[in-house]
Order: structure tokens, then C-alpha cells, then sequence
């Protein structure tokens, strides 16, 4: 066909359907031009003008058929048809609101849910990473071959490998950093941001360039140290320096050193995660080249030919061999090789997963529903859908109206659905990432999504609306005339479909209600777990004084750099604690150098136990270890941490003092049980200047991470008794204080005192990240599980639409067995025997959806174990709790048809027939 | 008068392309010049006129134009587009075929 022709045909196609009107009238202009030629002609042949008319009007026939043969001939009759069947659809819809509301809330519910889900599982999992040729990216890690825990690498693993390891075509690591930025002379305050240092090969490996600027060079670290030059993100660009386009060589300040930016990067670039505000180039130092401290995120890119599975087996040798050459550093641990994108997107898959098969269990219940519905309703309407096909509208034609009634309940469904999806989607993004890993942001109702619905729409549309239609227009004249005896077989046939589906419902509403019910529990568990201390009416903030000495190493300490702890921090942390503690409404006022509970790092340090071999192994020394926080005194009637024996820190621990230590139950437990822990000695393996230590108190466990389920060994010390040097990677602990106060009042409305009273002993170090120990807990709570509460909104939709249609099946059973209904009323059934009557089949529907329900939830919650806290996936509580409160929901929803059924009125009943 | 043959369904379709091969014509003057030129032999009933008119534009075989006539009304001029005029030879060609497919049958059996 060549263009032109079709070019021809679309424009005629398109003035049919758009300028209807204007074609019609050519015609009949035609139609009147011809007639009136042929009246002429019939005058010249001698005819008087009224019989010429009458005669030519005879000849030509119907001029209105000839139009409408015309119209037929234009191919676009099926839009009048779809134009009728839509405002016959509407109509149809407007006359039952009842139903239409249910279906399109039901469908709305499973449709925006399904898109919101599907799309961020899009984005998080399906899309690559926007790097080039990012498949071949892998993130390399260390694993505690007895533990299996896995741990980001240590320096000497990085250098290793780069030597080593023939799978790669380079290999390079970064490290997470953070600096004060320093206030601006346009008035931007100074603020604390997240960045990392990395090898200078590392955007080159990535495929990263930059937006503006250049890439830091070799030259950039040969001359001075740490490298001065400093790439920052497109983020931090536009809102700090406000989208410059002069931005480069400008210098700012991190701390005590200025930096000069050198480039910019593109938006969507995010390495290694999304914190990153900069990238500073490092230069890797003799002396931190034995550190053994896994902290660095290290990157390989796998030569073109060589598989994740090689390069493991590459890392398994190497590992192996490092062990061998150097237990005391490599002993004890293996290596990972994990493609990128599973290790930047692995987390969401659970979630994810779990979120894509309950919304898809909504939508199946959702379109049961609309399913059952339209069933129903196909048996309402078999007198009107007889009476069509009598008038001729031929079998087609009515499943395609059904059809249009089925696909605009969908869009109507389709529609609210954005309204469902958006709200989940503002849910969906608050779901936290572990720690180096991606949090889903920037994921919004997109065209794609959109795209997405409307197949989700259309392809419900048809999946609901084909088995009522070829079920409602199979109907025969003959049941529909004899209107006593509406086709029992038939009828009954249904019936049995639709409760069918109800079955289906309760069960897929239960594998839900269990599911969730599961996570609830474990989440109530997690949320209201006792944290061994009261965060109500607690303000925290952070007060940081950066050492002048911060990178000016004086010496190692097993393979690790120290620096000086310069006098002037513990005198100012000490001044600012006497300050606040007169503050007129702090009860009490205390400091530790990292909040207790979920700090990104806290510091393990090994142990050396009085009365204990000395551990040699790696395991050995791993068991012999604790966390460590610095505290001042009060720290424990502050947070109302019940101390169980000796006593908590306070004016006696001077630096003067006998180094003492406060322990928790878990360390008491593990060194010494059975024992009385107060009195017993051990040293911190940190520096040679730690002295021992003696436990003067035992305090109950405060958890390290919210969801840490036992506890692990904490050693608290005062920061007046600590060595007078910090070591390499414990940095940013040591000019560092978190401060926690306890009020009577409002602890935010103490904030204005707080700044004052700091700022009297320190005008130059504002505190930073205020806030209220109790909103804090409670926001991480809420993130962490926002997709819990997400569930049990879909599980509690899936009941109610499960309801919804046990009481349709429930109505209609009545509907049809009033007249035994009331013949049985006659001959003296009571109100036992009726609901009997009705109740036998409801039960039997109610058991078996029960009983597929709970079949279905031991196979299908082994997915989510993973996600359980201190759940099991059988919890037989919630899985009978949640059977009864379905069962209970679905008998409520009986009640009113087998009222109507009590209240037949027997008479009335017969004189009906 | 002998009643004109009722056309064959289909070649309404030759008959109409090639009265207007040679100049553009509109409905009337097609029936007329199809009657005259067969020497009466054949009509085209308006009831299947205007329809294949319809049909043939809207695939794009003949396109139309409004036109002042002799007589001063304005009517709807049909003419061969492109691609009407190749699907004209197409449709002699399998006419032609059909024809002397048919005389030859007739001749033989």
C-alpha cells in the first residue's frame, strides 16, 4: 500500500469518526442532486413537476437506507457502536452505584497497588545501574568464614586482591567519610555531610565522567596531603551553591583544610550510596597498609570474559592463600564477589517480593469480586439481555457490551487506582536500605507507569468481564419466557461459580491476613521491645570538637595510626556537662560518644580478660571482644537504664582514679558467669597506655541495633579515664559527645537553654542534630516497617472485598430460596431450622476458604521468614487468631441476608407465586 | 424496453473506475455514461451507486471534489487517483481473465 493511499485512508477514517455530521450531510446533498437531475429528466419526457418528483422519488428508493448503507461502507460503524455501548455502560452503572462503587474500589485497590509495586520493583531491580556495561560490575567483600557474616575489606585485602587477582580488569575501593563543611561568606551555615574517599581509579573503573569539571588526576595527591582537590554531587551543588555554573577551582572548607571542587557529577550519579555529598581522592599510606579494620567498599570491574562464579573461585584461592601468609590479619575470613547490582538492590527484594505477591492477591480477590458481581448481575439482567437478543443484537454484540461495561468499570477502577498507587508509592519509598546499600528515592508516577495501569485496566477488564459474559449471554429465550423456572441447572450452575469464588477469596484474604498478621507481630515485638531505657522526655545533640591534630599520625599501634587526643576536648566536654547540668528543667544530663542505640559504626575492641588465656585465633579473638562507648557520669539515671549491680560512674572516676569500667549483662555473662562480675579486671587491646580496668557496675542490655535479638558485649567507660591518644579507625569518637537530657517538660522546649548554656563554654562548636530520643526511635520504627502497615492495609482491603462477596453469594442464596424459605416457615421450621437452611452452605464456604487459606500461608510464608523477628513463619497464634478473626468478619457479613431470610414473610411468599 | 441486467457485485467496482478514467464525473453523469455507453445494456441501481462512490474513496481508489456543473449547482466531481488508476489495470486484468475464461467454457462445452 503506498503512502499516499494510506494517507487517503486515514484522513477519510478520521473525518467519519470526528466530522460524522459533515460527512452525512454531503451525502444527502448528493443524494438530493441526483433526485433532482432525475426529476428534470422525467419533466423533459413530458411529466407534470409533481409526478416528475413523485415518480423520481418512487425510482430512487429510501434515500435515508442509501445514507445508511453509505455510513456502513465507511468502516467505522464499531465506533458508534463502542460511542452506544459506553452511554448504554454508563446508564447500566449509574442505575446500581452500590456495584459500581464496590467493583471500582475493589479494582482501584489492587490495580494502583500492583502498579505502585511493580514500578518501583521495576526501577529498584529490573532497571541496570546507570553505569556502562554495568553487568560487569561486582562489589568484592569479606565473610567471617565461620559466621558468615560479611564485612566490607580491609586495606590489606584491597591491596591484595589489586595484585592478585587476574578476573578483573581493575579493582578499586572507597570509604566512607564524613567532614564539617564550614560556613560560606554568602551565609550558608557550616553543616555536617557524608562523603568518601576514594582511589583515584575509581571513576574510571565505574564509567563515571563528570557533569562539570574533570576527574582528579594522579598529580592531584603526589603533592600535598590529603589530596586538596574535591568533586562533590550534583545535589550538594545545587543546594549549597546554588546550581553555579562557576563553580569550579572555587575552594571551600572541610574542618581545618580547604579543598578546591574540580568537578561536579551528574545527578543520577550515587557511589556508594546515596549519602555522598563529595568524593577527595586518598592516597593510600604505608603506614595504614597493615590496619585491619573492614571498612573499605571496594569495586571490581570483571574482565569481559570471566564470570561472577570464576572470579569467586579466583578470591576463594586468594583468600586462602592470604590466610596461610598472614593469619593474624587474613585468618578466619574469605572473600565475596557480588555483581553490583544485587549488592546495591539485593534488600528490596524481600520486601518487594512480598509487596508484589499481596498486591497481586488483592487484585485476584478484587477481581473475584467484580467477577462475582457481574455474575450476579447477569442473572438480574437475563430478562433485559433476552429482550435485546430477541430484537436481534447478536451474541457478539452483547458480550462486547458486557465486555465495555467490564473495561470502564476497570478504568473507572484504573483511575482511582493512581490516587492508590501514589500513596503507596510515598510508602514504598520510606523502606530503609541497610547500611552501603540503595534507598529507593526518585521512583514517581512515571509514564511508565501510567502505561502500566492502563494494560493492568484493560487486561482486568477483559480477565473479569469474560466469564460472566459468556455465561450471561448463553442464556436461552425459552428459561427467560417461562419466568417461574429461570433455567435451574443453569442458575444453580452459577451459584456453584460464584461460590467457588468466594472460596477463593476467603483463602487468597487469609494467606494475606497471615501474612501480615505475621509481620505485625514481629514489627509490635520490635516496636514495643524492652530497650532497657525510657527515651521519653530525652533530648539528645551532638557537640564535636575536631582535634587540630586530626591528621598528623605519631606512631602505630598493631598496624593501626594513632593520633593525640588533645587536652582541650575532655576539658570542654567537661565544662559543657557542668554547664547544662544547673539548666532550670534538666532533671538529669549526661553524654556518650555515640548514641546507644542504632549508630552506623560502633567500635569493637579486643579484650584482655584477668584469669583468661590469652585468644589467639581470629575466632578466639573475636569472642574475646566488645563494643565500646565513652560515657560521663550520670549516663545511667539519665536514660533510666536499670543498673543490677555495683554502681554507675560519677564524681569519684576522675582521670586520677583507678580506671574503672561499666559492663552490661551480656559481657557479665560471657566472661564471667556465674560469678559476681564487680571487682573483676580486664584491659582494652587498644593502645599501650589503656590501663586495666575494673567493673565497678553491671547494667541491663541496651540493644545496639534495634533489632539485634540477644544481646552482645558492651564495655562503657568514663572519657576522663581514656588514653591520651585515639587509634585509626576508631577517628571521629574522640572529639565527639552525644548528649542526653532528661526533662520534665517538653524536652524540645529546652533547646534555646541548651544552645545558650553550650555556647557559654564553647562559642565556636554550635551542637547539631537535636532531637527528641522518642520521635527518633519512633521514626526509625515507622521507617523500618512502613511496608508492614502497607501489608495489613492491603489484608484488611482483601477481607473487607472478601466479605463483600460472601455476602453477595450469602444475599442471593436467599434471594433464591425464599419461596422454600417461607413453605418451610409454613409447615413450622423455627428460626433454628432457617438459619440451618441458609447457614450449611455459608459454613461449608467459610471452612474450605478457611482451610485452602491456611494450606496456602505454610507454603507461601516460608518467603517471608527472612523478614520475621523472632516470628516463626508458623506462629501458630497468629495463625489461629487470624483464622477466627476471618471467620468471625465473614460470619458478620451473613448476618443481615440470614436476617432477611428470618424475617420471610410466608404469605406474602405464596401469594407471590 | 428490456429491463438493463442487474450488474454482478464486483464489477460495480471496474465498471465505475473506468467510466471515470477519463475525465471526472460525478454520480449522476457515471450512471448515465455507463447506460449509454453499453448501449442500455447496463444499469447501475443508485442503491449501489452511492455506496461503492463511498467505498472506492474511502479506500482511497478515487478522491473527490465539489464542482460547479454546467447547470450551475455545485456536485461532487469523482476522480482516478494514483493509485486508482493501478488498481484499474488490476482489475481489467482479472476481468479480462475471467471473461475470456468464461467465453472459452462456453465455447467448448
Amino acid at each position: 500500500m503506498t503512502f499516499a493511499r494510506l494517507i487517503r485512508i486515514g484522513f477519510h477514517r478520521l473525518r467519519s469518526i470526528f466530522r460524522q455530521g459533515a460527512v452525512d450531510r454531503e451525502v444527502s446533498r448528493e443524494i438530493a442532486f441526483h433526485v433532482d437531475l432525475l426529476v428534470q429528466e422525467y419533466i423533459a419526457a413530458g411529466m407534470r413537476p409533481e409526478e416528475a418528483r413523485r415518480r423520481a422519488c418512487q425510482t430512487f428508493g429510501n434515500p435515508a437506507l442509501l445514507e445508511e448503507q453509505c455510513r456502513d461502507q465507511r468502516r467505522v460503524s464499531w465506533v458508534r457502536d463502542i460511542k452506544q455501548d459506553v452511554v448504554y455502560g454508563v446508564r447500566t452503572l449509574r442505575r446500581t452505584p452500590g456495584f459500581a462503587v464496590v467493583a471500582a474500589v475493589s479494582l482501584a485497590l489492587g490495580i494502583g497497588a500492583n502498579a505502585a509495586v511493580f514500578s518501583v520493583l521495576n526501577s529498584a531491580l529490573l532497571r541496570p545501574l546507570p553505569f556502562p556495561d554495568a553487568g560487569r560490575l561486582t562489589i568484592l567483600r569479606t565473610i567471617d568464614v565461620q559466621g558468615g557474616r560479611q564485612a566490607n575489606a580491609s586495606l590489606p585485602d584491597y591491596l591484595a586482591w589489586k595484585e592478585r587477582a587476574r578476573s578483573f580488569d581493575a579493582i578499586e575501593a572507597s570509604l566512607v567519610d564524613q567532614r564539617d563543611l564550614g560556613s560560606e561568606e554568602n551565609g550558608s551555615p557550616a553543616e555536617r555531610i557524608g562523603g568518601a574517599l576514594f582511589t583515584p581509579g575509581l571513576f574510571p573503573l565505574l564509567g563515571a565522567r563528570p557533569l562539570l569539571g574533570r576527574l582528579p588526576t594522579d598529580d592531584d595527591l603526589t603533592n600535598t596531603r590529603p589530596a586538596s582537590v574535591v568533586i562533590i554531587s550534583h545535589r550538594l551543588w545545587q543546594r549549597r551553591f546554588a546550581s553555579d555554573p562557576n563553580i569550579l577551582n572555587r575552594t571551600v572548607r572541610f574542618g581545618a583544610i580547604t579543598f578546591s571542587i574540580v568537578g561536579v557529577m551528574a545527578p543520577d550519579f550515587r557511589y556508594p550510596d546515596d549519602g555522598v555529598e563529595y568524593w577527595v581522592p586518598m592516597r593510600l599510606l604505608g603506614r595504614e597498609r597493615q590496619a585491619s579494620a573492614r571498612f573499605y567498599v571496594v569495586v571490581g570491574r570483571l574482565k569481559s570474559a570471566v564470570t561472577v562464579d570464576q572470579a569467586q573461585a579466583e578470591l576463594d584461592n586468594i583468600a586462602l592463600a592470604l590466610a596461610g601468609e598472614a593469619p593474624d590479619i587474613h585468618g578466619g575470613w574469605g572473600a565475596r564477589v557480588q555483581p553490583m547490582h544485587e549488592a546495591l538492590w539485593g534488600w528490596t527484594v524481600a520486601p518487594l517480593l512480598t509487596l508484589q505477591i499481596a498486591t497481586a492477591l488483592v487484585l485476584a480477590i478484587a477481581c473475584a469480586n467484580v467477577a462475582a458481581l457481574m455474575l450476579a448481575r447477569g442473572s438480574g439482567r437475563t430478562p433485559e439481555i433476552a429482550m435485546r437478543a430477541a430484537l436481534g443484537a447478536s451474541r457478539g454484540r452483547i458480550v462486547r457490551q458486557l465486555l465495555t461495561e467490564s473495561v470502564m468499570l476497570a478504568c473507572l477502577g484504573a483511575a482511582m487506582g493512581l490516587f492508590v498507587a501514589w500513596v503507596s508509592l510515598r510508602g514504598l519509598a520510606r523502606l530503609t536500605p541497610p547500611l552501603g546499600a540503595m534507598q529507593l528515592t526518585a521512583v514517581s508516577l512515571d509514564a511508565r507507569l501510567l502505561a502500566g495501569l492502563a494494560v493492568i485496566a484493560v487486561a482486568t477488564g477483559l480477565v473479569f468481564g469474560i466469564v460472566p459474559a459468556l455465561s450471561t449471554s448463553g442464556i436461552e429465550l425459552m428459561n427467560v419466557a417461562n419466568r417461574t423456572s429461570p433455567g435451574a441447572g443453569r442458575s444453580r450452575r452459577v451459584h456453584r461459580l460464584r461460590e467457588a469464588l468466594v472460596v477463593a477469596q476467603i483463602s487468597l484474604a487469609l494467606v494475606l491476613l497471615i501474612g501480615s498478621g505475621l509481620l505485625m507481630k514481629s514489627f509490635l515485638r520490635q516496636a514495643t521491645r524492652d530497650l532497657n531505657f525510657d527515651p521519653n522526655g530525652v533530648l539528645a545533640f551532638e557537640y564535636r570538637i575536631p582535634g587540630p591534630g586530626y591528621y598528623k599520625p605519631i606512631g602505630t599501634y598493631q598496624g593501626h595510626p594513632y593520633f593525640p587526643v588533645p587536652p582541650l576536648i575532655i576539658a570542654s566536654v567537661e565544662r559543657v556537662h557542668e554547664r547544662l547540668r544547673p539548666v532550670p528543667g534538666i532533671e538529669s544530663v549526661a553524654g556518650i560518644s555515640l548514641q546507644p542505640v542504632d549508630s552506623p559504626i560502633v567500635p569493637i575492641l579486643s579484650l584482655r580478660v584477668e584469669g583468661r588465656a590469652q585468644p589467639r585465633t581470629d575466632a578466639e579473638r573475636s569472642w574475646s571482644s566488645a563494643r565500646y562507648f565513652l560515657i560521663t557520669s550520670d549516663l545511667f539515671a539519665t536514660l533510666r537504664t536499670p543498673v543490677i549491680r555495683g554502681r554507675e560512674l560519677d564524681a569519684r572516676d576522675t582521670a586520677a582514679a583507678p580506671w574503672v569500667a561499666i559492663v552490661n549483662e551480656a559481657m557479665a555473662n560471657r566472661f564471667w558467669p556465674g560469678e559476681d562480675p564487680i571487682g573483676k579486671r580486664f584491659r582494652l587491646d587498644v593502645l599501650p597506655e589503656e590501663q586495666v580496668r575494673e567493673v565497678v557496675g553491671v547494667v541491663r542490655d541496651i540493644p545496639i541495633r534495634l533489632n539485634q535479638v540477644s544481646g552482645e558485649p558492651i564495655v562503657y567507660a568514663s572519657y576522663l579515664q581514656q588514653p591520651s591518644h585515639y587509634r585509626a579507625p576508631w577517628a571521629n569518637m574522640h572529639g565527639h559527645m552525644t548528649f542526653m537530657v532528661r526533662s520534665s517538660v517538653d524536652p524540645l522546649s529546652l533547646v534555646p537553654a541548651v544552645r545558650r548554656a553550650v555556647a557559654a563554654v564553647d562559642p565556636d562548636h554550635p551542637i547539631f542534630n537535636i532531637r527528641s530520643v522518642e520521635a527518633a526511635l519512633d521514626q526509625s520504627v515507622r521507617a523500618r516497617h512502613s511496608y508492614v502497615f502497607v501489608l495489613s492495609v492491603f489484608a484488611v482491603a482483601a477481607t473487607l472485598l472478601a466479605s463483600v462477596g460472601l455476602y453477595g453469594v450469602t444475599a442471593y442464596a436467599v434471594a433464591q430460596r425464599t419461596r422454600e424459605i417461607g413453605i418451610r416457615i409454613v409447615l413450622g421450621a423455627g428460626t433454628r431450622d432457617v438459619i440451618e437452611t441458609i447457614g450449611r452452605h455459608v459454613l461449608i464456604v467459610i471452612v474450605a476458604g478457611l482451610g485452602i487459606g491456611i494450606a496456602g500461608s505454610l507454603l507461601l510464608t516460608r518467603l517471608i521468614a527472612t523478614q520475621l523477628w523472632t516470628v516463626r513463619p508458623t506462629d501458630p497464634a497468629t495463625y489461629i487468631g487470624v483464622s477466627l478473626l476471618l471467620a468471625a468478619v465473614a460470619l458478620g457479613a451473613c448476618v443481615l441476608p440470614v436476617l432477611r431470610a428470618l424475617r420471610v414473610d410466608p404469605i406474602l411468599t405464596l401469594h407471590a407465586e | 424496453m428490456p429491463k438493463p441486467s442487474d450488474l454482478l457485485q464486483g464489477t460495480v467496482d471496474l465498471l465505475i473506475l473506468k467510466t471515470i478514467s477519463r475525465e471526472p464525473l460525478h454520480g449522476w453523469a457515471i450512471s448515465k455514461r455507463i447506460q449509454q455507453l453499453s448501449d442500455d445494456v447496463l444499469s447501475v441501481q443508485q442503491g449501489s451507486l452511492y455506496p461503492a462512490l463511498h467505498r472506492l474513496e474511502h479506500q482511497g481508489w478515487i478522491a473527490a471534489d465539489w464542482k460547479d456543473t454546467d447547470l450551475g449547482r455545485s456536485a461532487k466531481f469523482y476522480a482516478l487517483t494514483r493509485e486508482g488508476r493501478q488498481q484499474l489495470e488490476r482489475e481489467l486484468e482479472s476481468w479480462n481473465r475471467l471473461s475470456s475464461a468464461v467465453r472459452l467454457l462456453l465455447k467448448r462445452a
